[in-house]
């Protein structure tokens, strides 16, 4: 069975010549939470952009084992899913509906069973009765999770998040916790706030300027206090003493 | 942050609410026609005309505050092309109203006129943005064959407008807590410049973004929408409604001043 996401020796650099991805290889098998851990800076957003195929560097990228390239492009716009940073980039039609049901429409779905995956994806997400609701007027947490509902409506199998915590509340970033991990799908999560990461990732990849320092479980990377300490990063409090 | 949104009263339900968007949408553009091309000595006929969309807003519990505040909100600009009106048509003209009469010029009654006539347009188009939800228009506005380029550009422009004004009122904010004393004319002019800069490349690297999220959700430049318009008998009943009541105002209200 192919990975989920395959990387080798992939470098990107931006148009001003800065390295942002050194020789990155890597591969994540298919239903793990992987968390990209990191400082600001690190390279980790670009990291998720070049495994949605926005971003083209040398090297090779392949998702579900189909390399990223102009002729597999749409089929891996169904396989892999982003969420961006900003809830706001990611939900730009008028209304909610309109927002979940872009994915399947652009998919070429049925009506009927593009008004099931919505309903459902409006449903995981706990926003049921807002379908109709114009993003403006949802609150920062129900932004976060409306913009969850516009991929989980793909039902894709990879879902990339770039730092989905930001802006949250505790209640609120409890709910995501939740959230993400009853989610069966494989999850890619770029954040810098170690407790979260610590609450969902089972595995873990500690990048620092482009480069991969760290790869391997979740819990044995975070707990190193040293090499944390030594990248601008910091324990998880679950796992500080140990 | 909150904004006065356009649509505010819009998720409300009424009779009018549940009216197709493209009816009342043709209803609010021929009934402005109707109104803009009457002539300049009907200003007293005006009250008739207003009495449509006053009922309607009425009946789809629009607060009538709102729309005051709305109309006035937009009134400036009209009100300068009013007042110049008795400046440039000093004609000596006689008003009568029943078995009273005074001397006025035309440029006034002409100023009145279009006082009247964007006051009662206005309440038409209040109406129809305070009952009809942005999103609902904008498929109506599809369905009646507008350039769905266009369309997709004023749902952008609905969407984005609120983020763009919570970013500018951030960087106000961020500048009125660092500026002490005034700096003078050159430096707050500058000052003014990098803000609106810093405004344009924020808003384009929004613009990256957005379209980085459409193409992730397979975005092929063809846009698709589920319609959810229909046309029911109550359409036809308000489409019937609002012509007898044009034809009534055009065929037996005559106006009262002369």
């Amino acid at each position: 069975m192919p990975k989920a996401i395959e990387l080798k020796n992939f470098s990107y650099r931006y148009h001003d010549g800065t390295v942002a991805l050194r020789d990155i290889t890597l591969s994540i098998e298919h239903g793990q939470r992987v968390a990209l851990i990191g400082p600001n800076g690190a390279g980790k957003s670009t990291l998720l952009l070049a495994m949605s195929g926005f971003v083209k560097g040398t090297g090779k990228v392949l998702v579900d084992g189909l390399e990223i390239n102009k002729k597999n492009l749409k089929k891996i716009r169904t396989i892999i899913s982003s969420c961006m940073e900003n809830p706001d980039d990611q939900l730009f039609m008028p209304t909610l509906f309109d927002d979940v049901a872009f994915g399947p429409l652009n998919m070429g779905l049925e009506a009927e069973q593009i008004k099931i995956r919505v309903a459902d994806a409006l449903r995981t997400v706990g926003l049921s009765d807002m379908s109709e609701r114009a993003p403006h007027h949802l609150s920062a947490g129900q932004k976060r999770a409306a913009a969850i509902a516009t991929v989980l409506s793909m039902a894709p199998e990879i879902i990339t998040f770039d730092e989905p915590d930001g802006s949250l509340d505790p209640r609120n970033r409890n709910n995501l916790i939740k959230l993400l991990t009853a989610l069966p799908q494989t999850l890619i999560i770029a954040t810098c706030n170690m407790n979260f990461a610590a609450a969902i990732a089972g595995r873990a990849i500690l990048l620092d300027k482009g480069r991969i320092i760290a790869d391997g479980g979740a819990e044995k990377i975070m707990s190193d206090s040293k090499l944390m300490a030594e990248h601008g990063l910091e324990v998880p409090v679950k796992l500080q003493g140990r | 942050m909150h904004h006065a949104h356009i649509d505010k009263f819009a998720y409300q339900d009424s009779f009018i609410h549940r009216l197709d968007g493209r009816v009342k949408f043709i209803a609010v553009i021929v009934f402005t026609a109707v109104v803009i091309s009457l002539p300049r000595t009907s200003f007293s006929i005006l009250a008739c005309y207003a009495v449509g969309p006053f009922a309607i807003l009425v009946w789809a519990k629009i607060p009538l505050r709102f729309v005051f505040k709305q109309v006035l909100m937009v009134s400036p600009f009209v009100l300068v092309l009013a007042l110049s009106c008795p400046l440039y048509d000093r004609t000596s003209v006689v008003v009568a109203f029943g078995p009273f009469s005074w001397r006025s010029t035309l440029g006034w009654i002409r100023g009145f006129t279009i006082l009247g006539k964007f006051t009662v347009t206005m309440l038409a188009l209040i109406g129809l943005v305070s009952t009809t939800r942005f999103s609902d228009l904008l498929t109506a506005l599809q369905r009646l064959g507008l350039p769905k380029l266009l369309i997709v550009q004023l749902g952008f422009l609905y969407r984005y407008i609120f983020v763009l004004i919570d970013r500018a009122h951030h960087i106000l904010r961020a500048r009125a807590g660092r500026s002490m004393r005034n700096l003078g004319f050159k430096t707050e002019l500058k000052t003014a410049s990098a803000m609106l800069g810093s405004l344009l490349i924020r808003s384009i690297d929004t613009a990256e973004h957005i379209s980085i999220a459409m193409q992730a959700r397979g975005f092929d430049g063809t846009w698709h929408t589920l319609s959810k318009l229909r046309i029911r008998h109550r359409d036809y009943i308000f489409a019937v409604a609002v012509s007898c009541f044009l034809l009534t105002l055009h065929f037996f209200v005559r106006p009262v001043l002369q």
